[in-house]
């Protein structure tokens, strides 16, 4: 099986931000979300692998071609959309369509009046009348309606109003039914992440500081309620990625969660009072912070 | 590169561009055109304010195709859009140059055979054949100064200051001709002489342009991606 | 989200939605229609299985476990959490055992005037 793609040892420079040793594979039918705060290079990777930017260093494959060599190729079979996109404001979806139709014999015509229905979207209205939300469902119309095999979106739901967001997320679901398609998408939603994505890549500062399926990342971390005083070394414990204390109530946030860890947490002499698990926003929050590896 | 042109995708993309801009283009052949009918009166007030209409005509459109084209796409993202699409850098260069060689092309052409048609039948001298040209040729090779600079940086002020200056040297290229006598007094005669600065002026303004332009494709054509 | 599609599955096998021995959505398909990452779905295939819920085919997809009392023990460990969950609550307020007893007789008087929407009876 060919991965969707495959990047390694990547690393791409900018005056004031570099890409560093990023290794990154998604296999074919997945959902890979992007994850980090703005500026961390999510921007910089999308670029990376739709071509338009090359490598310092590094190799790119996706779907089957290297890039930025086989462009063209890649490009067929990649939909592409960027918070930094934008359509054509005197002319109309139709016209857009028109054109984007011609580029693709995949374009399934009836998938998108389907989705012009489901996205209430207007073919005839110069998009420049569109709003923020029309404007970036047109977008992802002309990205979805050809069915491409991978579908590379930077941040797609960002700036939406809740209903725009829930109708973005349903039509980017229906993807998962066919098992050959896969997506990237980046957000610093983590909610949207952690709801679509079999695999999460968690970027910061130009680093991939993690890249792990999304369960047994969500697993790893642990928030431990503990009463007591606190052990003056415990922040230092590797598993350890937060400690807070107010008055006798201690919080800890594990990043490398093990059954044993209560046990050992009594041994300090503190009781533990709950543990829970964490949602992705706080691992996100938690993690930036630490500043270490995730 | 060994690469293959996407040639029906940059067909799409010339057509999109002139689809995007034809109205304002006819706009302007037909502001042209009132210019035209001005100089055909063949009155010296007439022919003064039909030539300064023409050459503003001129130069506004040829601005108007490198900023709609060019910067007004970059201005508004709508490039990142394109660049999306199956097309490699020289793929999209080719499509730039040709689709604004089309927007600037057209009405420039109809421009230029309005004027020899109108100074061949009316009773403007005949001379003026030569001279026109000549002042074609200079928005022809501004033109194409600009279109390089507009493709290469990026920096709007540096863009701005292109497109004025080159098409300002106009006016000095106006009281250059005048100082020449062998292009100045023929002007003024019922036949057409083309004296050799005549033909030295022209065919160095048509050489550059076309240099102008090929370095441009050069230079976009050898990267190997867009940023 | 894990949770949901475990609280889904099991209400609608519980309500008879869905019978013993008949096939479950594919895990794409339950993946799509409820806007749920692949991975959390498989995962929550995978747990209900070991909890004897479902069963899967190879290659056939999963149905509906033909004999639900294995399933018991999935909301025995539910009902298990909860009730620790409760008593760390007493103990926190300070209630004794028969206090928190008393608790548990009101929210039991409450919860069967006020018919709720019950899950259906386990075997």
């Amino acid at each position: 099986m060919t991965a969707a793609f495959a990047v390694s040892g990547l690393c791409k420079r900018y005056p004031h931000f570099a890409l560093q040793d990023v290794s990154l594979t998604l296999a074919e039918g997945e959902v890979m979300g992007l994850v980090g705060v703005n500026g961390a290079g999510k921007t910089t990777l999308l670029r990376l692998l739709t071509g338009l930017a090359a490598p310092d260093a590094g190799s790119i494959d996706v779907l089957g071609h290297r890039l930025p060599q086989a462009q063209v190729a890649a490009k067929r079979g990649i939909g592409f959309a960027s918070e930094d996109m934008r359509l054509y404001r005197s002319q109309s979806l139709d016209w857009h369509i028109a054109l984007v139709r011609q580029i693709y014999p995949e374009w399934d015509d009836n998938y998108a009046a389907s989705l012009m229905r489901r996205f209430d979207l207007r073919a005839q209205q110069p998009i420049g009348g569109y709003s923020h939300g029309q404007r970036v469902k047109a977008l992802l119309l002309l990205c979805l309606a050809r069915r491409p095999r991978l579908l590379l979106l930077d941040e797609p739901t960002t700036g939406l109003d809740p209903v725009a967001r829930a109708e973005v997320l349903e039509a980017l679901a229906d993807v998962l039914r066919d098992e050959r398609r896969s997506v990237l998408f980046s957000s610093h939603n983590t909610h949207d992440v952690e709801q679509l994505a079999d695999h999460i890549a968690f970027l910061h500062g130009g680093r991939l500081l993690a890249h792990r399926d999304k369960e047994s990342f969500l697993d790893d971390w642990r928030r431990v309620l503990c009463l007591g005083s606190l052990p003056p070394t415990l922040a230092n414990w590797p598993e350890v990625a937060q400690v807070r204390s107010a008055g006798s109530q201690i919080e800890v946030k594990l990043r490398a969660w093990r059954d044993d860890l209560p046990e050992r947490l009594a041994a300090q002499g503190l009781t533990v009072q709950r543990v829970d698990p964490m949602a992705l926003e706080d691992i996100f929050v938690t993690a930036v912070r630490a500043g270490g590896a995730a | 590169m060994n690469q293959v042109l996407n040639l029906p995708l940059i067909r799409l993309l010339v057509i999109k561009d002139w689809q995007l801009f034809q109205k304002q283009l006819a706009a302007y052949v037909l502001a042209g055109i009132v210019a035209l009918a001005l100089l055909g009166l063949a009155r010296p007030w007439a022919f003064y304010l039909g030539s300064l209409l023409l050459i503003i005509v001129l130069v506004a459109g040829s601005c108007f195709s490198i900023s709609n084209s060019l910067l007004v796409e970059r201005k508004e993202q709508t490039l990142a859009f394109v660049m999306s699409l199956p097309l490699s850098p020289l793929d999209f260069t080719l499509a730039k140059l040709a689709g604004n060689l089309l927007t600037f092309g057209v009405p420039f052409g109809l421009l230029l055979l309005g004027t020899l048609v109108v100074v061949l039948t009316t009773p403007l001298p005949d001379g003026l054949v030569v001279y026109s040209l000549l002042i074609y040729g200079h928005i022809l090779l501004a033109y194409s100064v600009s279109l390089m600079v507009a493709m290469q940086v990026e920096s709007e002020g540096w863009n701005t200051f292109a497109m004025i200056a080159s098409n300002l040297l106009v006016n000095p290229l106006i009281m250059l001709l005048g100082q020449i006598d062998a292009i100045s007094i023929p002007a003024r005669a019922d036949a057409i002489v083309w004296s050799l600065p005549a033909v030295l002026i022209l065919s160095a303004q048509v050489l550059l342009s076309l240099a102008a332009l090929g370095f441009t494709a050069w230079w976009h054509g050898r990267k190997p991606a867009f940023y | 989200m894990y949770q949901q599609i475990i609280d889904q599955i099991t209400t609608r096998v519980m309500a008879g939605d869905w019978l013993p021995g008949q096939a479950l959505p594919s895990i794409r398909e339950l993946a799509a229609s409820s806007g749920v990452s692949v991975i959390t779905v498989k995962r929550a295939y995978e747990d209900l299985e070991r909890a004897g819920l479902i069963a899967t085919r190879h290659g056939k997809g999963s149905v509906v476990a033909e004999r639900l009392d294995q399933a018991r023990g999935l909301f025995e460990d539910a009902l298990t959490r909860s009730l620790v969950d409760a008593i760390a609550h007493a103990t926190r307020l300070g209630l004794d055992r028969g206090q928190l007893h008393q608790r548990l007789d009101v929210e039991l008087d409450a919860a069967e005037s006020t018919p709720t929407p019950t899950q259906g009876n386990l075997p």
